[in-house]
């Protein structure tokens, strides 16, 4: 089992896999897609773990993995999928930046952690490069935030960002205590749903889930 | 003969070609240019014995105590002399028969012979004072030259070039009072021994201050506003010259300031050369692409060429840096190279726009077309600089582009994270460069030599005389041998690149053969070359077996079964590049503004005018408000020059005074 | 005779055609021309009249023949079955790219020459294609070529694996999409239409007839066969020779390469019939997004070392 994984170096694949679907949420505009492409990076990254859980044969780490599997590859994308229903919004209507350009953006900031992490880093192994895609994957899901409009988008974005500081962590310890691990699965679970009805509110407040018309409120 | 005679005959040649196009007879003025040509084979020779041999003092006399007046070679200043032979050699034959239409013959002459003689000086400068004196000769010659057809256009080319030129000299001037501070000499060479003294902080505001300085003279974005304006307003021989060697002698400068005298710096430096490379290269083909008149055209063309030598140049620089001095020579190699190669080119493409602006009397694209029929000749030159410009086998551009690649890709060999990025990075702009040229040249030749004529002139235009041919078909045979004998040209310029990293970089391997030991990959031309012949004739024979004998019926174009066509309807050069405006849209900022005539609105349309065009960043966004606000604040400091002489002796006594107490 | 697999290229070409519009007409439920319908065309076309506006110049008459012979050269440095010929020292990647250029950039004067409205629009678009598609293939070969030290196309195929790395997937899915727009198929261009609205390379060429059309078409089938080889050589060269071709290595590597050369037949083939031709100003999106790509596999090779 060891030895096919070391092989064709599965674990590269994998975290790249999951840089990739964070990479490609700025080339997406339709709602349903960026829900699907956020499951399939939950997904990617409990499959991750549990294939280091079958190298280091811990068994804190199977529960890890089939916890995210279930939570942020099941729950959230339905609850997500339902909000999407909802909002009957289907494209992100004219993002700030182009897709092209958001693209490079997040292209650069891939090569900006890379540049940043080279010297110095004191983590090795397989570990390095998932440390470094991770970091990559949380700015990108930052960037995601701050380019996109509507506040379903803004959501996913931040769940990125919870993807990409959870592969941090696992990646530097080989995952938190599971105390810690349920607790900040719920937070985001309860976040989600407090941020999903939100979302539904400001559509109705405004008549439009653009967070722009948000700037009316102030005094 | 020794390098110090040829040197002496060389100038003589120069200076009496000068005199002798003040003489009143017209018949014996234009030998003027046979005179130069002989000259610039004297001086080619001058620079191979440099090359072959050691630095050597050609010219030597004591000024005053303190200063002298040298003229000085090596192997770098040795290439840079065959560089401007080369291209002298050409554009005097052409001058012979260009310069009889141009008017003022006596005073063309002049200037050109001292602005070629200057432009040697600059090269061969031994010291910080001659160094100088050549330079603003240079400048001013050229300025005199630019403004020489004394139109309002040129003119106003003339200031600008001559108010940007005066600012790189601050700035070179600012870098050897620093040099000078810190060294104790003004000889280049004995800079360079005690450059060790200089402290670093110090050495990087030289380096910044020399891309500034020398930077302005090459054209790099954002100093290149004067480019594209002065050069298309001298005659065409001379924008020749200036865009063929003038901006090379910026490159000249920096390479002498930042590697030579300074020596290897941090790694940054080469990081910033590289990347203003790649900026210039891409930025400057793209405004290049949507310019309409050839001359233009070509000028910003000058300024992607001067990105792609910056990119050998730095990345030979972050390699130095590096300690990495094999492929430090090769980089250096690839900018050298190409400097060499698009002195050629485009030379030969200014000469060809030149012999259609003579005889076309326009240098709008739009109102040519057809050109290759009445002018086969210049057309097939104008097609082979084309090519060689493009970067496409088996031409010299080629060569030296894919010796920029390569450098460009063994940057993964360097040892820091971001250099590791940023060439293989820079070598996809390299590419992106590449491809947009493409797109520029095959509008320029299709648009002004393919198709109908789309105006009078194109269609009475005829070919130029023999010499203007002459100077030409020199330049095109040279592309064509600089590109399928690269082994050769590298062995030449080798010797350059040994003096600055102290290494040779390729080996040896054949004139038609260049070989890249580091990264396995060869390339031969003239193999390609080769078997291209036979193929062709294979094929020809081919087609005639499997086809047999058949007719060739001569119709008009496909015309969709309407009358026939006429010239308006072909695609022009605006529609041309259209797809390329949207793209880049971000970068060009286009505007447009329809106007329509109605007969009856809105059915019946009498006319539609239309006209688009695009911003120019640099000049509305940086250059407009610098010249505004300077607009707005020189009244103020009209209050200093106030008429009264008590005032001005005042300031006299003041500085005096300044004097006395900083400068003891 | 290591120096005549060239002629694989020359002579199969045709049939590469013809296997993906095979291919394409089964997917879409119809029966289709046979493979072989291609070699029929060429070789009527060499047998007829030619009719040549008088506008053109002889640019428009040297270009089949220029186009046709850089393909040719090309095909003669790129290593088919054998990594082991005499041109090996020079078949460099960069090179190949820049004669293609070569083969463009008189296709595209010649698109000019008529002087009709088709064929300025064929060469502008093609030109602006290739200002999109250039930078990201060079990228993409680039992070091949790092990984193999050289930018030697021989080199590449010697040393390279199967996919061993993400990297090597990323740099191969940029290449496939430079692939479908320098061979001019859907969704970049449409190549079985004469609709001006969509034609790109068809419309360079509506001015040709007879033997300088075969010619042209048959240098198109030759350019499109070569970058099909070229993707093989770099990303998935297994089963090449490396040494000296015996019988058995020669029908070992010549049935493996037709095994790949299905498989990228099969490819485009699928991808011509599940995807819509583009709108000419959307194409930047897709290109700009394979060019980050191509260039998150550089970055990717960098970063992990492999």
């Amino acid at each position: 089992m060891q030895n096919w994984i070391e092989a064709f170096y599965v674990i590269d694949f994998i975290s790249v896999g999951i840089l990739l679907t964070a990479v490609s949420m700025n080339a997406v505009s339709r709602l349903e897609t960026c829900v699907k492409v956020y499951t399939l990076n939950s997904l990617l990254l409990s499959l991750l773990i549990a294939i280091v859980a079958t190298i280091i044969g811990e068994a804190h780490l199977y529960a890890a993995s089939i916890i995210t599997m279930l939570g942020k590859g099941i729950l959230i994308p339905l609850f997500l999928w339902k909000i999407v229903k909802q909002m009957k919004v289907t494209h992100e209507v004219e993002p700030y930046i182009s897709n092209t350009l958001s693209l490079s953006i997040s292209g650069i900031l891939v090569a900006v952690v890379y540049a940043s992490l080279k010297e110095g880093i004191f983590v090795t192994g397989f570990a390095k490069n998932v440390f470094q895609i991770s970091l990559a994957v949380i700015l990108i899901g930052l960037f995601i935030m701050i380019s996109r409009r509507k506040a379903i988008t803004q959501i996913i974005g931040l769940l990125f960002m919870e993807n990409g500081l959870f592969l941090a962590g696992f990646s530097l310890t080989f995952g938190m205590p599971m105390v810690i691990e349920l607790g900040v699965l719920f937070d985001m679970l309860m976040g989600v749903i407090i941020l999903g009805f939100f979302a539904v509110q400001i559509r109705k407040a405004f008549r439009s889930s653009d967070l722009d018309k948000l700037t009316v409120l102030k005094g | 003969m020794e390098t110090e005679s040829l040197f002496f005959i060389g100038v003589l040649c120069f200076l009496s070609a000068a005199a002798l196009s003040l003489l009143p007879m017209p018949k014996v003025r234009s030998f003027n240019y046979i005179l130069s040509t002989v000259g610039a084979i004297i001086f080619a020779a001058t620079g191979l014995n440099l090359m072959t041999g050691s630095p050597e003092i050609l010219f030597s006399s004591p000024l005053n105590s303190m200063m002298d007046f040298v003229y000085r070679g090596d192997a770098l200043s040795g290439f840079f002399v065959i560089v401007i032979s080369i291209l002298t050699c050409a554009v005097s034959i052409y001058s012979i028969g260009y310069s009889k239409d141009v008017g003022r013959a006596a005073l063309m002459g002049v200037l050109y012979n001292v602005f070629i003689l200057s432009m040697y000086a600059v090269v061969l400068s031994g010291n910080i004072v001659t160094f100088l004196i050549s330079w603003e000769t240079m400048s001013v010659v050229s300025y005199f030259l630019v403004t020489f057809s004394r139109d309002e256009k040129s003119v106003k080319a003339g200031l600008v070039y001559a108010v940007m030129t005066h600012l790189g000299t601050a700035f070179i001037i600012a870098v050897f009072m620093i040099l000078y501070k810190y060294t104790g000499s003004m000889d280049f060479s004995g800079m360079k021994e005690f450059s060790a003294r200089i402290p670093l902080h110090l050495k990087d505001l030289i380096f910044v201050f020399s891309i500034i300085g020398f930077g302005t003279k090459a054209g790099i974005i954002p100093l290149h506003t004067w480019l594209p304006r002065a050069h298309p307003a001298a005659p065409s021989n001379i924008s020749a010259l200036m865009s063929g060697v003038m901006i090379k002698t910026g490159i000249y400068g920096f390479i002498r300031v930042s590697m030579d005298i300074v020596g290897s710096g941090p790694e940054w430096w080469g990081m910033v050369i590289v990347v203003v490379g790649a900026v210039s290269s891409v930025l400057g083909v793209m405004y290049a692409l949507m310019e309409h008149d050839l001359k233009r055209l070509l000028a910003y063309h000058s300024v992607e060429n001067i990105g792609i030598i910056l990119l050998g140049v730095g990345a030979s620089m972050v390699f130095m840096s590096g300690g990495f001095y094999k492929l430090s020579a090769i980089a250096l190699i690839a900018g050298l190279y190409h400097t060499l190669n698009h002195a050629v080119f485009k030379g030969l493409l200014f000469l060809g726009a030149g012999a259609v602006l003579h005889t076309a009397k326009t240098r709008n694209m739009e109102e040519l077309g057809g050109l290759l029929k009445v002018m086969p000749y210049t057309g097939l030159f104008f097609l082979i600089g084309s090519i060689s410009i493009c970067a496409l086998p088996p031409f010299n551009g080629f060569v030296s582009e894919w010796l920029t690649f390569q450098s460009m890709l063994i940057g993964f060999r360097s040892s820091s994270a971001i250099s590791k990025i940023l060439l293989p990075l820079c070598g996809a702009a390299l590419a992106l460069t590449g491809a947009l040229a493409a797109a520029c040249f095959v509008k320029a030749f299709g648009i002004s030599f393919l198709g109908m004529p789309r105006s009078g002139h194109a269609e009475h235009a005829r070919e130029a005389s023999f010499s203007m041919k002459t100077g030409m078909a020199f330049l095109a045979l040279l592309c064509l041998l600089f590109g399928i004998f690269p082994g050769a040209v590298v062995s030449v310029i080798s010797p350059a690149s040994f003096l600055l990293t102290g290494s040779y970089g390729m080996e040896a391997s054949g004139p038609g053969v260049l070989r890249i030991g580091e990264t396995l990959s060869a390339l031969s031309p003239l193999a390609l070359l080769v078997t291209m012949v036979i193929m062709s004739f294979a094929t020809m024979v081919f087609i005639r077996i499997a086809g047999g004998k058949r007719r060739t019926e001569h119709r008009d174009s496909w015309d969709c079964g309407m009358p026939a066509l006429t010239p308006r309807m072909q695609y022009s050069a605006a529609a041309f590049t259209k797809p390329i405006r949207l793209i880049f849209k971000k970068i060009y900022m286009p505007t447009r503004e329809v106007k329509i005539s109605y007969l009856l609105k809105p059915f019946f349309v009498k006319a539609i005018e239309y006209r688009g065009e695009i911003t120019p960043f640099f000049e509305q966004y940086i250059y407009s408000p610098v010249t505004d606000f300077i607009h707005k604040h020189a009244g103020k400091i009209r209050l200093l020059q106030s008429g009264s002489l008590h005032l001005y002796l005042g300031y006299i006594l003041i500085t005096l005074i300044a004097l006395l107490v900083f400068g003891t | 005779m290591e120096a005549l697999q060239f002629i694989i290229i020359l002579i199969f070409s045709p049939m590469l055609q013809g296997l993906i519009k095979k291919f394409k007409a089964n997917m879409q439920g119809r029966l289709g021309p046979g493979i072989f319908q291609t070699y029929y065309d060429l070789a009527r076309l060499l047998k007829k009249d030619m009719v040549v506006s008088n506008v053109t110049s002889w640019i428009f008459r040297a270009t089949p023949y220029i186009v046709f012979i850089s393909t040719l050269a090309a095909s003669m440095i790129v290593p088919v079955i054998t990594a082991q010929y005499p041109f090996v020292a020079v078949s460099d990647v960069i090179a190949l790219i820049y004669i293609f250029g070569l083969a463009r950039f008189f296709m595209a004067l010649a698109g000019l020459d008529a002087g009709t409205a088709f064929g300025g629009e064929g060469s502008s678009r093609e030109m602006t294609v290739a200002v999109l598609v250039e930078p990201m293939m060079v990228l993409s070969i680039f992070t091949a070529a790092i990984s193999a030290g050289s930018t030697n196309l021989a080199m590449i195929a010697k040393t390279q694996n199967i996919f061993y790395s993400p990297s090597h997937v990323l740099a191969f899915s940029a290449f496939i999409v430079a692939v479908i727009a320098e061979t001019g198929r859907i969704p970049v261009d449409n190549p079985d239409t004469h609709l001006e609205l969509t034609m790109i390379h068809e419309g360079m060429l509506l001015e040709y007839s007879g033997r300088y059309l075969a010619l042209m078409e048959w240098a198109h089938y030759m350019k499109q066969m070569l970058l099909f080889t070229i993707a093989v050589d770099i990303f998935f060269p297994f089963g090449i020779v490396a040494g000296a071709l015996g019988i058995t290595g020669f029908a070992a590597s010549f049935g493996i390469y037709t095994g790949k050369m299905l498989f990228m037949c099969f490819l485009m083939a699928l991808i011509e019939s599940t995807r819509a031709k583009m709108r000419f100003f959307q194409l930047p999106s897709l290109l700009g997004g394979a060019f980050v790509l191509s260039a998150l596999s550089l970055l990717i090779y960098i970063m992990m070392g492999r």
